[in-house]
């Protein structure tokens, strides 16, 4: 299994990279940013690990740049910081993981083993519908003028649902299918609350109501 | 260009409205003092003239015509104080004579009433008079009755009076700018204390600004002692923490240098183990001591968008953990504010999720409320829970800070000391379906 390390101090990217081989990676490591944007989309690893604090520039420039090049594969980020904030953009700018130094690293390769397996048998898919994508891998809402939003589980399968057929009828009861919830029994004004907010990400237009039968997705607004 | 600059200070800007509006009001009441002056002499003049027309006319007619028989002497001269003149077929009497070639047309016109004459050139008379002519019958001797003051001598003393109002205006308005200062300068000597303070603050000389302040500005003076606290507070904290620290820090360096030094001995197994403990040790201190230097506590004009923050935290937690769900339930505004630091309420959001994420089997649910001026965060899952018995033990930190065990619990700790620092309330409790259910209050 093909690994980069992108990792500037020597000491610990050598002993890494030794430990990494030993568990059963082959490992290219690199200790720059620039010299991580050419290998990472040039050549075809099946997972990455990326420090973000690096000499010559932002790790998670690298990892966007990565991204924007639709190279694919996962990727774990080394903070130093690892504060939430600090997770979160990370995160939005296309890591699967993080893991704050120091660390051990039988935890590193029991990540790396986890958003390898998760991203076997992935690929790009999409859910497209009028001017709205939805990123199924990312769950997140793309916009055609190039803003993301993150959405919650159930915002998120909703979405896929009404989006999933454009036009159709989405009775409230199917709609309920999608709703992972604590109660036992939820109510219709539960269905209603996540409509509210969906019509906040997408206009009110876009999904609209039918008195009685439940809701659709407008394509063409 | 600006015409007018707005003044820099408060006494400027008094100054510059009360002042100017002061002299206005004050010239406006000088001229309409003017105006009606005018208006009431010629009024009195008037009625005084027609009064002394209706004297003469009774006694001309208590005479029978006869203006020989008037009594025109001294009489007169006591009683007349203008200029008249008396006229009949007979006889025509004009006192004084000077003012002959001045009543004379007037007595020849047949206009009764109000009359009025200026600009005649006539020496030893005046130019500019008021008269009053009034025409009647006694038997059937028709007889004309014209009495007349002199304007230009009213006028004088007119204007003579017009000045001293003018004299008497300035100096009111000489006495209105002292007034004015005088008002500006005693209430704005808090001020001047306060700058005093402030100087004094600065220099050393006092550690908060106690001033017997008015009540405009008694919330600065709070305001400005609480920033003052707060920054007391944070030097104090952050040494104690770097003290501690550097405290629990240098030990297992000490202890690592002296392995790494000593060439003759070999690093065995176990030696190799001691070092990574001891390293280990630093960095809980070090991760200890940033989390507490990053909670920030109340603060003065720090508030946080609690919904964009859950959805963030939600959604990358979601990535995390791709098997489990995590949701939202808010009836929050997206644009409403929280008056938490955003780091505080992300630390306690994110270490709430991040353990309900690791205990639940399928769905992690946050709700944020707000009511009644309480902010309510609840965090449920429906993981296996926890005992009533340990329930009291969650996130409490018994030990000091330099002997925190590490591990389980450490991210309840936090989210508890910080929920403290806001004076806020957090309670646990096994949720509806199992699960842990934590309820925090601020």
């Amino acid at each position: 299994m093909r690994l980069l390390l992108v990792e500037d101090d020597r000491l610990l990217a050598d002993g890494l990279s030794g430990q990494l081989e030993k568990a059963g990676f082959s490992v290219d490591t690199t200790y720059t940013a620039r010299e991580a944007l050419i290998l990472g989309e040039q050549e075809d690893y099946r997972v990455a690990v990326l420090d973000l604090g690096l000499p010559d520039g932002n790790g998670l420039d690298v990892l966007r740049k990565w991204r924007i090049s639709h190279v694919s594969y996962p990727v774990l980020i080394l903070t130093a910081r690892g504060d939430w904030q600090d997770k979160v953009n990370g995160l939005k700018a296309g890591a699967d993981d993080y893991l704050a130094k120091p660390f051990q690293t039988e935890e590193l390769i029991a990540r790396l083993n986890a958003i390898v397996r998760r991203s076997e048998g992935r690929v790009h898919s999409t859910v497209t519908a009028g001017r709205f994508e939805l990123d199924e891998n990312r769950q997140s809402l793309k916009l055609n003028d190039g803003t993301e939003h993150s959405l919650t589980g159930t915002e998120f399968r909703l979405l896929r649902c009404l989006m999933s057929r454009p036009g159709h009828v989405f009775s409230k009861e199917q709609l309920m299918e999608q709703l992972y919830n604590l109660n036992e029994s939820p109510s219709d004004n539960v269905i209603e609350a996540y409509i509210r907010r969906l019509r906040k990400l997408v206009g009110n237009d876009t999904i609209s109501t039918r008195r009685g039968q439940g809701y659709l997705f407008n394509d063409g607004v | 260009m600006t015409v007018f600059r707005k003044p820099a200070s408060v006494k400027g800007a008094l100054l510059a409205l009360l002042l100017p509006a002061g002299i206005g009001l004050m010239a406006l009441a000088w001229l309409v003092h003017g105006l009606l002056l005018d208006r009431m002499a010629r009024e009195f003049v008037e009625s005084r003239l027609q009064d002394e027309v209706a004297f003469l006319e009774h006694q001309i007619r208590d005479s029978d015509g006869k203006l020989d028989t008037l009594q025109t002497g001294d009489y007169f001269q006591d009683v007349f104080h203008h200029a008249f003149a008396i006229h009949s077929p007979s006889r025509t009497i004009i006192s004084p004579k000077a003012w002959e070639p001045l009543l004379m047309p007037l007595v020849e016109s047949d206009q009764d009433g109000t009359l009025r004459v200026h600009g005649s050139d006539i020496a030893d008379a005046p130019s500019d008079i008021l008269a009053y002519r009034q025409s009647f019958r006694v038997g059937d001797t028709p007889i004309v009755v014209i009495v007349s003051e002199d304007l230009g001598a009213l006028k004088r003393s007119q204007s003579e009076l017009h000045a001293w109002t003018a004299i008497v205006s300035i100096l009111l308005i000489l006495l209105l700018v002292s007034v004015i200062w005088l008002g500006i300068n005693l209430s704005l000597r808090p001020v001047v204390t306060l700058k005093a303070a402030l100087r004094r603050l600065q220099d050393g000389e006092i550690s908060r600004i106690d001033v017997e302040a008015p009540e405009e500005f008694r919330p600065l003076v709070q305001q400005l002692n609480q920033l003052l606290d707060s920054l007391d507070q944070r030097l104090e904290r952050s040494r104690d923490a770097l003290a501690n620290l550097s405290h629990s820090v240098k030990t297992p360096i000490a202890a690592v240098r002296q392995i790494l030094e000593d060439e003759g001995r070999p690093l065995d197994n176990d030696l190799r183990h001691q070092m990574a403990v001891r390293l280990d040790d630093i960095d809980k201190q070090l991760d200890a001591e940033m989390r507490r230097s990053r909670f920030a506590g109340p603060q003065v004009g720090k508030s946080a968008y609690p919904l964009k923050q859950a959805r963030d935290l939600l959604w990358m937690l979601g990535r995390l953990y791709p098997e489990k769900s995590f949701e939202l339930s808010s009836p929050l505004a997206e644009e409403s504010r929280w008056p938490i630091e955003e780091q505080d309420l992300n630390e306690i959001l994110g270490n709430l999720l991040d353990n309900a994420g690791k205990w639940s089997s399928q769905c992690v649910e946050l709700s944020l409320e707000q009511g009644n001026g309480v902010a309510r965060i609840v965090v449920a899952d429906d993981g296996p829970g926890v005992e009533k018995s340990e329930v009291a033990n969650l996130g409490q930190r018994g030990l000091r800070l330099d002997q925190q065990m590490p591990g389980h619990g450490l991210g309840l700790a936090i989210v508890r000391e910080i929920v403290t620092r806001y004076g806020g309330d957090i309670s646990f409790m096994t949720g509806s379906s199992a699960g842990l259910r934590v309820v925090i209050e601020f």
